[in-house]
């Protein structure tokens, strides 16, 4: 029996790496629910769920078994076949984004323990799901799909909570998908290429993109909290106001699935982010030296665990950010895309278009503190728009039961301070 | 130079993925069917709104802003799309030269024709909610 032609050393690669990472992002997707609410405790001065196992370690399989064998409930008048279908929806492009981010760098597979027993030896591969030339474009297709299944989900419920929230929910997703894509394209600007592997040797040789690119940093990290619809940005699902937004009338796995998706997501999206602006496994700006771009099995596997090191920092610094900072109201979210991130992300695209042109790339980092302390002073010259928090006193406006005339006559109640 | 060449053996990892996230939905959603049980009633088959009778349907007109929303969407969208191509091939060119001098100011020209399609909208409120 002969081995396939198509089965070449990096395809054994990549279906070893999508198998363990895909497990491991589903695991780590049950338990980050039980770590956020262990941060949640924590940050509120409670214990958090510890009665399932010590230290409540067992509560997401607990919980895991207990959605699967729940009631799977459909509602009178929900659009059967897009209601089954969301939460599908939701949690592929979750789960096959991750295919062209390199968890490691090149492995010299002549030092896997038994490789010359096995007829391994002498090849090189690329830890990374899929070698694909399209690279990171592949990865911002797939995140922006995730926003069918929600906008389906609201819409395929017949519930005017649901319907708000998935529609809030579309909007808000293609609003930021915008300042993302920007701010990505500075990357790409910055290296020339959209491979994963290229990206991260550029940030090896020199320096992390969140140092030269700070900006673009920045609001591709707010991005990736809007995308996700992380808090301050969970204006689809603001209990307060819409219930549960789309996901109010489900049940059972179908709304499990809703929540791996969201919690997969923000896996991803922080090896994303680790990726681009943090240099993979790079320690530049803490050492000034770095790990080699590829080596042995166990230099692998050290860079694997520092890739997963700051993933896990980034999941953690989202999770005190749920926790800290109130909600947005709706118009304030979508004035914060459009009137203030996308021309940010514009002028940071401009510039980086020109220090590319003048071959200043390696000075990056200088015209991004130039722009920001720009920022500061040009701040109290910049037009201004009426604030949108303005008071409205009761009294004469449209709220008010009475008219102002009425009161004027009467001489009862608060004067009103109308213009 | 950069030579083109579509490799399809290095996508198929990918489509074994997309595969194995179809099988995963797939079985969740069916599993969770078997497993569960079900009950019907009058009262619990009906739309969950706190408590209130729902009044019609969900499927209503809704607020025109955001079908303007998308489109101004679109436009963004493509555009940058159609930037990729253009940064990765700018960056490779030779800092300063002429070459690059005309990618830099044809791509200004056509990122600023959309930039005074964006002030139009702003001045237009598009982005305004209150």
């Amino acid at each position: 029996m002969s081995i396939p032609e198509f089965i070449t050393p990096q395809f054994v690669a990549s279906m070893i790496t999508i198998f363990v990472i895909l497990h491991l992002a589903l695991g780590a997707g049950a338990y980050l629910i039980l770590l956020e609410r262990k941060v949640a405790a924590w940050v509120q001065d409670r214990v958090g769920p510890n009665r399932t196992g010590p230290l409540g370690l067992l509560q997401p399989i607990a919980d895991g078994l207990k959605l699967l064998v729940k009631e799977e409930f459909i509602p009178r008048g929900v659009d059967k076949a897009l209601f089954i279908l969301a939460p599908a929806l939701t949690v592929m492009p979750a789960l096959i984004a991750f295919a062209v981010i390199p968890w490691g760098g090149v492995l010299d597979t002549s030092t896997i323990p038994f490789a010359e027993t096995l007829g391994i030896a002498g090849h090189e591969v690329k830890i990374m799901g899929a070698d694909v030339h399209i690279g990171i474009v592949y990865l911002l297709a797939a995140t922006s799909l995730g926003v069918y299944g929600i906008t389906l989900g609201g819409w395929a419920s017949n519930n005017k909570y649901s319907f708000l929230g998935g529609m809030r929910a579309g909007a808000q997703m293609i609003s930021y998908e915008i300042p993302m894509g920007v701010a990505l394209l500075t990357v790409v600007l910055m290296t020339g290429a959209v491979r994963g592997d290229e990206i991260i040797g550029q940030q090896l040789e020199g320096q992390w993109f969140l140092v030269h690119q700070p900006i673009a940093a920045l609001l591709f990290y707010i991005c990736l909290l809007a995308e996700a619809n992380r808090a301050p940005f969970d204006l689809a699902e603001a209990e307060q106001e819409l219930v549960g937004g789309w996901h109010t009338e489900y049940s059972s796995m179908k709304w499990a699935l809703f929540f791996l998706g969201e919690y997969t997501n923000l896996v991803f999206g922080s090896a994303f982010f680790v990726l681009l602006f943090m240099g993979g496994w790079s320690l530049n700006p803490f050492f000034g030296w770095d790990l080699p771009a590829g080596g042995g099995i166990l230099m692998i596997l050290l860079q694997v665990a520092v890739v997963l090191g700051k993933v896990f920092i980034l999941i953690f610094l989202t999770m005190m950010i749920r926790w800290t900072l109130p909600r947005f109201r709706f118009d304030q979210l979508m004035r914060l895309a459009w009137e203030a991130m996308i021309p940010t992300a514009l002028i940071v695209l401009l510039a980086t278009s020109f220090a590319v042109f003048m071959g200043w790339t390696s000075s990056m980092w200088l015209i991004s503190l130039v722009m920001i302390i720009g920022l500061y002073v040009l701040y109290p010259f910049l037009p201004k728009q009426a604030d949108p928090n303005h008071r409205v006193p009761l009294i004469g406006s449209r709220f008010s039961p009475l008219r102002e005339s009425d009161v004027g006559a009467s001489g009862s109640g608060p004067p009103s301070k109308g213009p | 130079m950069y030579t083109f060449a579509f490799d399809l053996q290095s996508y198929a990892p990918i489509g074994i993925l997309i595969i194995m996230a179809l099988v995963f939905g797939a079985f969740n959603l069916i599993a969770t069917h078997l497993l569960g049980p079900t009950r019907h009633g009058e009262e619990k088959e009906g739309t969950y709104e706190s408590g209130m009778e729902p009044i019609g349907s969900a499927r209503k007109r809704f607020n025109i802003r955001f079908y303007i929303l998308a489109m101004t969407f679109l436009v963004f969208d493509v555009e940058i799309v159609f930037l990729y191509p253009w940064a990765v091939t700018f960056a490779k060119l030779v800092p300063q030269s002429p070459e690059s001098a005309m990618f830099l100011g044809r791509i200004s020209f056509f990122i600023g024709t959309s930039i005074i399609a964006y002030i139009y909208a702003w001045r237009k409120g598009v982005f305004r909610w209150d």
